[in-house]
């Protein structure tokens, strides 16, 4: 800025922006306040200045605020506030009545020293910029990610977690398991003859076999078991903290859960079983898919011996 | 694109600057923090981007996750300082700060926003007084949480060609803390600084 | 005559930056040193009845050379020029026996101050 502007065209600029602007000198006492900041406060500059601005706005952070403050005049630095930490400085109302989520205006504060021409910082001007519009869209974007994260998990026709992400979890699962000696069991189940749903019924029949199976072994686990389709008709289920004995109850829950009702499509009532295998992490276990391969083989056994049972796993 | 590192004279004359202007800021820190505060002689070198992530890893040491700070000043120098600091000490930081409150994300976050100014600020001031010139500063971002090191750094992260790195290890009495300075510079100020520097130097 | 007068500091443009603020018409005789060991070896070759110490140096630093100093009652006169301008530093320099402190960048008057005080101009 040089001298030869007219003042009164800086003036009229400083008052009229569409930001806010204040000047505090080093007593916190108010030296400019423009139309922003009377408008959005209901406060006239002509009854604030040469107020303290803490007497007058008693619900400003004032410990933090004036610690601030003093080092932009120690530093002679500049000094910002974000809305994503701190949502504002002033509780003033958006002028986005109708979005919700956001309860009054977020701003972003640049806190600027004032300089004398021996260097001395005599004045902190602030700049408080109103990013109500960009903490929605962020907050709006954040929602959109996260779901699509979340699409980005499931299995399109089951809603179930997919193999990606249970095999993840496992491996996560895994891991701590083994870092903090926790025990941990992995469940594979088969449904019994669903080929044979497919060649009778038709493929619409199968799937809607397997939407209606995925609900009902959703519906018998605890709130702590992940349950994800696994291939075809095959679906993995991982019980943080639970041992075999654990599992096996589980297993024969679920088991039972199928069995005890047919599943209906349409005028057809079929009656539908299934298969399942259970192993658990042990001290020589290198690998998650270590576990699943057991699990694998215990599933195997169980359809060898007749189906519609449960299986754990042997070393031997 | 090749930029010719600073000589030998460039560089000490870039070392002594950075060093007054670290002693100014260890005296403005203290003032603040209340504390004597220990500020190393800045170490400066000058790298290409590729092989930052090695050698600030020497620095730091690979085993722990740090969070960075990123802050753009302009005027007559224009570039990036990014602050890296190792995690350990950031609740005692908000006492010293003057937070009296729990320590929750948000507050973690705006404490290392703050430092991280306070740091940028500090150093940049000095070196731009020194020299007479005066720089204009964007607010900071921040670049990473608990992260490791070599995520923070991947090349993919910086759209810069050259660093130049200020080692500066800060401490306060009684507290562990510390912190690095990395300043990456367009090729043009590297060339504005070379002259300045230059210009320093035939003043004496 | 000439007084013998040591300009310590690891940086060479320190160092120059030093000389080139000492008054003019300051009738001395300089010597430079890169370190606490050089500085020592020029106080004891009888070039340091004057000495402007830099506190951080490699191999020796400023406060090295204080001790040293002092342990062994050797009399110079110091004064210690360091960016470190912190209260506390200026205190322990002065407690190990250093005259009086410059901050850096050193100005001409600074330096004149400090020897119109001790009556060497």
């Amino acid at each position: 800025m040089t001298d030869s502007q007219p003042p009164k065209l800086l003036d009229f600029i400083v008052d009229r922006t569409h930001a806010g602007i204040f000047v505090v000198n080093r007593n916190m006492e108010l030296v400019l306040w423009n139309q922003f900041m009377e408008v959005h406060s209901g406060r006239k500059a002509q009854t604030l200045l040469g107020k303290n601005l803490f007497d007058e706005f008693p619900e400003l952070p004032r410990k933090w605020l004036a610690r601030k403050v003093e080092n932009v005049f120690i530093l002679k630095n500049f000094s910002f506030t974000s809305w994503e930490q701190r949502p504002y400085l002033f509780k003033f109302p958006h002028n986005r009545p109708v979005t919700g989520g956001v309860d009054c205006m977020r701003q972003n504060c640049t806190l600027m020293p004032v300089k004398t021409t021996a260097g001395e910082v005599e004045y902190v001007c602030f700049t408080l910029f109103d990013v109500t519009d960009t903490s929605i869209y962020q907050q709006q974007l954040k929602a959109l990610t996260q779901e699509l994260r979340e699409v980005g998990n499931r299995d399109g026709l089951t809603q179930l977690f997919n193999r990606r992400y249970i095999e993840e979890t496992l491996s996560k699962e895994f891991n701590r398991a083994r870092r903090y000696a926790h025990p941990l069991t992995v469940i594979l189940t088969d449904i019994d003859h669903f080929k044979q749903v497919n060649d009778t019924h038709g493929h619409l029949a199968g799937d809607e076999v397997l939407r209606i199976i995925s609900r009902r072994l959703q519906n018998s686990l605890r709130d702590t078991d992940i349950l994800g389709r696994y291939g075809g008709e095959e679906f993995l289920i991982v019980l943080p903290n639970t041992g075999t004995r654990g599992g096996k109850v589980l297993a024969e829950r679920l088991r039972h859960a199928i069995e005890s009702e047919p599943v209906a499509f349409g005028d057809t009532h079929l009656t539908i079983n299934v298969s399942l295998g259970i192993t658990e992490l042990r001290e020589d276990s290198r690998e998650y898919e270590q576990l699943i391969g057991e699990a694998d083989k215990a599933l195997y056994q169980s359809k060898e011996r007749g189906r519609n049972q449960a299986t754990v796993f042997t070393a031997d | 694109m090749s930029v010719q590192p600073y000589n030998e004279d460039q560089t000490d004359a870039l070392q002594e600057v950075a060093n007054i202007a670290m002693g100014q800021a260890g005296d403005s820190l203290a003032r603040i923090l209340d504390n004597f505060v220990t500020l190393s002689v800045p170490r400066i070198r000058q790298i290409a981007v590729h092989e930052l992530a090695d050698t600030v890893t020497t620095m730091v040491g690979d085993e722990e996750e740090v969070s960075a700070v990123r802050q753009a000043f302009y005027n007559s120098l224009r570039g990036e300082a990014i602050v890296i600091f190792t995690q350990s000490g950031a609740d005692e930081l908000a006492e010293l700060l003057g937070y009296d409150c729990e320590l929750d994300t948000a507050i973690e976050q705006e404490l290392l926003l703050e430092v991280g100014n306070l740091l940028v600020g500090a150093i940049l001031n000095g070196i731009s007084e020194t020299l007479g010139t005066e720089l204009g500063f964007s607010a900071p971002s921040l670049m990473a949480e608990r992260a490791p090191l070599h995520q923070v750094l991947a090349p993919d992260q910086l759209s810069w060609e050259h660093a130049l790195l200020v080692e500066v290890n800060f401490s306060v009495e009684k507290h562990r803390f510390k912190s690095h300075l990395l300043m990456f510079m367009t090729e043009e100020t590297i060339e504005t600084l070379r002259g300045i520097l230059d210009e320093f130097m035939d003043d004496f | 005559m000439a007084i013998p007068l040591t300009v310590v500091d690891d940086s060479r443009i320190s160092r120059k930056m030093v000389i080139r603020a000492l008054p003019p018409g300051w009738d001395v005789e300089i010597t430079q040193a890169e370190n606490g060991e050089e500085a020592l070896a020029a106080y004891r070759a009888g070039k340091a009845d004057v000495m402007f110490l830099d506190l951080t140096m490699p191999v020796m630093d400023g406060y090295e050379v204080l001790e040293h100093l002092q342990k062994e009652s050797l009399n110079t006169f110091v004064v210690v020029i360091s960016a470190d301008i912190q209260p506390e530093a200026q205190e322990r320099v002065k407690k190990l026996g250093a005259m009086a402190f410059i901050k850096k960048p050193v100005k001409t008057e600074n330096i004149v101050a400090v020897l119109e005080e001790y009556g060497l101009i």
